[in-house]
């Protein structure tokens, strides 16, 4: 009951947190609306009645821009972390995530493949973005995964690093070989490939929201396997876990999770790879709890930082990839660097 | 967590690099070219060049060159040319070389041609002097704005022998565009936004310093993002905000609908004044961001899409 | 052999032989183990000695049959394996901080459908780190721990997930004299007092002819004598294998053949 009482406090305090943010993120954008108007421009919305003082542009500029986009920051934030901590757990590599091992940029060139020959195949038309960039996270995945296990049986951290390195390059220069050869329309890819949020909508973030809380939900099922996993594959084998099978599951969900990321809004770095590593400060390493709060960590994270790419250099939006990669990359040597003092001292 | 320290110095490097690769050296300002009596020309980046005949041979990078040597006449001594220069379609026809940063500078060399034009911002100065030490002549074009455009069609007028041509084609545009302006009745009320990337990717949309930004200047209408530099992205909600009476998009479609359709359909954009009395345009990119000919057409376009006549 | 009688068989290999790369690396070997029983697998390096023990624990794909209690393990369910068959690996790193507890506690994983009390849980877990002597360092970190340390931390995870028999690879690679004794002292104790077995490879022969009941002696991937130590142990047997004189020196070259070996 104790341990109930705990539990409950925490999930309180977590969602506090997060829906102070959202309303920090809500409140603050690139158009100066004050707190007081926002406030009822919400509560309008769920009376149906907006009083009659605000500016009309408010409305949508706060119910339809801003709101969705904050929503969907938070889910994709969510699904990034949850899914770069269920691989460093799988692959019992601390630097594994969709960026590091190469899962992103398959994920990319998907979507740039349905981009691309969009108009050309009702084939690759009726898949979409969407289904294309998750088809092609899963294949990258059990590509550089089956090229690791060929080169290195024991899937060595550095060896899975390096194939998902070799891999990114390999996929990102098919993908600027689309580019460079398709014809100039194509050229937005550029800019879409730097990671963007905007122009999110409710329709998506209603899409995003199921599919996160589906895997979300089967990855913290599979918290003991993960932890096992993390421990060592033979050992997890050993205490009765069904190795392959779950490998494959885990495999399948993040992929999924990665590849709708990166459908919608582009390949952003570091999040997946920064924010398991933060948590796990806090938590320790036990999926059970890693899991949640890494989902939780990253929502916020990735709506704050969207929000410093709305307002930082206001009306100019930056890319998000910039913000996230920088601070995420400060970040993670601060990590690093403790990591190791606290290696030498005991 | 040696191995691991490295492969996170590597990673921060690639990271790095990713952010350094799209910088572009630019050199000095241009100098004003000089009236020169001889065949001693000074190009747009106020080097010499000394021609002793008027060339056979040219290697011509720019689009926008391209199309002011095509209008001069001048497209018979053009042998090769950069590989986005796709107007007017003959050029197609000639050999096509890599720009950018992947001047092939061997295949310019084996062309052997009289002289080089190339565009100051596109090309790197060791690019420039690889060509120069191989004993090619290089003429620098550089136009921001219609006034270097100008100077730019002079100065290929006096490289390919057709300078009264370039005379002409100059006054031409000049006249059209005191036309177009005079006949303009706005006096800055109207606003126009241009969009150059949709909103799928990011809104992406040109700021002051861009030929969009002169149109707009030109025909009398106040581009709601001329506070910014250059081309920019910009946050979704300031278009609400700023709420233009014409937008004009140069990207292209790659969904079933065309791009003025997705704009016209898109969400919580039903009240802007453009939207609602149905003010969008799709513009040509190349027509409205070369600095040739061509920009006549472009101001022409937008007169019509503007002003209705 | 008149001791096998006594007890009925657990694990019978019957023909085993592991291809890998157009090498056969275990070559029709043919064993049983019963109740009780300290069997210990020796021989040279490269003889197949942890090869068998990845064929058992189906990590690699091998042809014969191998039985648990009469029933095929290759088509056994993964939790039923583990119930029933423990396995300590040679070598465990770990990158994460879990702490002992949380690597004990995953032995019981494959129980976990079994819905037993909290408590009940509790207990083992707290009985197999006790008899390890993890008991104190529960709550620290297996990134702080020694080798010898992680080990026994291992060893409590296979008490804990209490298969009927036990299957250790080399489990004293890290440990000092006095804690490879001590640690078949805690091994001997258990599956006597439960009724258990255990099937070891085990490098160093003088621990070996000190601990096993039963013995495996093996080389290159094929089996050369099997029996008790009277039967196995001895210089005849060894000195062949080893093709060096080993039987009479047996307690002091433990430390040569490091180097030779």
């Amino acid at each position: 009951m104790k341990i109930k009482a705990v539990f409950l406090t925490r999930f309180f305090f977590i969602s506090m947190c997060l829906i102070l943010i959202m309303n920090i993120c809500v409140v603050y954008g690139s158009v100066d609306i004050n707190l007081w108007d926002t406030g009822r421009i919400v509560f309008g919305a769920i009376t149906g009645k907006f009083p009659s003082d605000i500016p009309e542009r408010f409305i949508p500029i706060v119910l339809g821009v801003r709101l969705p986009r904050v929503l969907m920051s938070g889910l994709v934030g969510a699904s990034l972390s949850i899914s770069g901590a269920a691989m460093q757990g799988l692959l019992k590599n601390p630097l594994a995530d969709g960026t590091t091992i190469g899962v992103s940029s398959g994920a990319s060139l998907g979507a740039v493949i349905a981009i691309a020959f969009s108009a050309k195949s009702t084939l690759v038309s009726g898949l979409g973005t969407f289904l294309m960039s998750i088809l092609f996270s899963f294949a990258s995945i059990c590509l550089i995964l089956f090229l690791a296990k060929i080169i290195d049986f024991t899937l060595s951290t550095n060896t899975v690093i390096l194939i998902g390195v070799i891999y990114s390059m390999f996929a990102s220069s098919i993908t600027s070989l689309i580019t460079t050869l398709a014809d100039k329309e194509i050229k937005n890819i550029v800019f879409w490939s730097m990671g963007s949020i905007a122009g999110s909508t409710y329709e998506e973030v209603v899409l995003m929201t199921v599919i996160l809380i589906i895997c979300s939900f089967v990855l913290m099922r599979n918290g003991v396997e993960l932890n096992a996993f993390a421990i060592g594959e033979e050992n997890a084998m050993h205490v009765g876990v069904d190795v392959r099978r779950v490998k494959l599951r885990i495999m399948a969900l993040v992929s999924i999770l990665i590849g709708v990321s990166v459908s919608i809004s582009g390949t952003i770095g570091f999040v997946g790879l920064v924010i398991p590593h933060i948590t796990r400060i806090f938590t320790g390493p036990n999926h059970k709890k890693l899991l949640p709060i890494s989902m939780a960590i990253g929502a916020g994270f990735l709506m704050l930082a969207d929000m410093f790419c709305r307002t930082m250099f206001s009306p100019i939006e930056l890319p998000i990839g910039i913000i996230t990669s920088f601070i995420g990359s400060i970040l993670f040597v601060f990590i690093m660097i403790r990591k190791n003092s606290n290696k030498f001292r005991g | 967590m040696k191995k691991l320290r490295i492969i996170a110095i590597i990673f921060l490097l690639s990271i790095w690099s990713m952010a350094g690769c799209s910088n572009k050296e630019n050199v000095s300002d241009n100098i004003q070219t000089q009236e020169q009596e001889s065949n001693k020309i000074t190009d747009m980046a106020g080097n010499e060049i000394n021609l002793k005949k008027t060339p056979e041979k040219m290697v011509v990078l720019l689009p926008s060159d391209v199309e002011i040597l095509y209008e001069l006449g001048a497209d018979k001594s053009i042998i090769g040319v950069g590989e986005y220069c796709n107007y007017p379609k003959e050029a197609l026809n000639k050999k096509i070389i890599a720009t950018g940063d992947d001047l092939n500078v061997e295949q310019i060399i084996s062309l052997n041609p009289d002289v080089v034009v190339i565009g100051e911002m596109a090309q790197s100065t060791d690019q420039m002097k690889q060509l120069k030490d191989a004993g090619i002549l290089v003429a620098v074009t550089n136009s921001q704005n219609i006034a270097d455009t100008y100077k730019a069609i002079k100065l290929l007028g006096q490289i390919s022998g057709k300078e009264k041509e370039a005379d002409d084609l100059i006054a031409n545009m000049k006249d059209s565009f005191q036309e177009l302006e005079k006949k303009s009745k706005g006096n800055f009320e109207k606003t126009i936004y241009f969009e150059v990337s949709p909103l799928e990717f990011g809104l992406w949309t040109a700021g002051k310093d861009t030929f969009m930004q002169e149109l707009a200047d030109m025909l009398k209408v106040k581009n709601i993002f001329e506070d910014l530099p250059g081309w920019a992205e910009i946050s979704e909600e300031q278009v609400l905000e700023r709420n233009p009476d014409f937008i004009v998009t140069t990207t292209m479609s790659n969904k079933d609908s065309s791009p003025v359709d997705e704009i016209l359909a898109r969400n919580n954009w039903e009240n802007i004044e453009a939207i609602s009395k149905k003010q969008v345009f799709k513009g040509d990119s190349d027509m409205m961001t070369r600095p040739g000919p061509r920009l006549v057409d472009a101001a022409k376009e937008l007169y019509k899409f503007i002003y209705g006549e | 052999m008149n001791s096998n009688k006594k007890s009925p068989s657990i694990l019978e290999i019957n023909g085993l032989t592991v291809k890998m790369a157009g090498f056969t690396l275990v070559d029709q070997v043919t064993f049983n183990i019963r109740e009780r029983e300290k069997f210990i697998i020796v021989g040279p390096n490269g003889a197949g000695k942890s090869t068998i023990i990845k064929a058992i624990s189906q990590s690699i794909p091998y042809s014969g049959e191998i039985l648990y209690k009469g029933e095929d393990v290759a088509k056994m369910q993964k939790n039923q394996i583990a119930r029933n068959i423990g396995v300590l690996a040679q070598h465990h790193s770990v990158n994460y901080s879990f702490t002992v507890e949380e690597i004990v506690e995953l032995g019981r994983f494959s129980y976990r459908k079994d819905k037993l009390m909290i408590k009940e849980e509790k207990e083992i877990i707290q009985e197999a780190l006790e008899m390890t002597g993890m008991i104190e360092k529960r709550k620290q970190s297996v990134l702080t721990l020694s080798g010898g340390e992680i080990q026994r931390t291992f060893l409590a995870q296979l008490f804990a997930q209490n298969p009927n028999i036990l299957i250790l690879d080399e489990p004293t690679n890290y440990l000092d004299i006095q804690y490879q004794e001590q640690m078949f002292r805690v091994i001997e104790e258990w599956i006597t007092s439960k009724n258990k077995a255990v099937l070891a490879v085990v490098h160093d022969l003088s621990l070996a002819s000190y601990f096993g009941s039963e013995f495996l002696l093996m080389n290159q991937g094929k089996a050369v004598s099997r029996g008790r130590k009277e039967e196995v142990m001895i210089p005849e047997q060894l000195n062949l294998v080893y093709e060096m004189n080993v039987g009479s020196w047996l307690h002091y070259l433990y430390k040569h053949w490091e180097k030779y070996l």
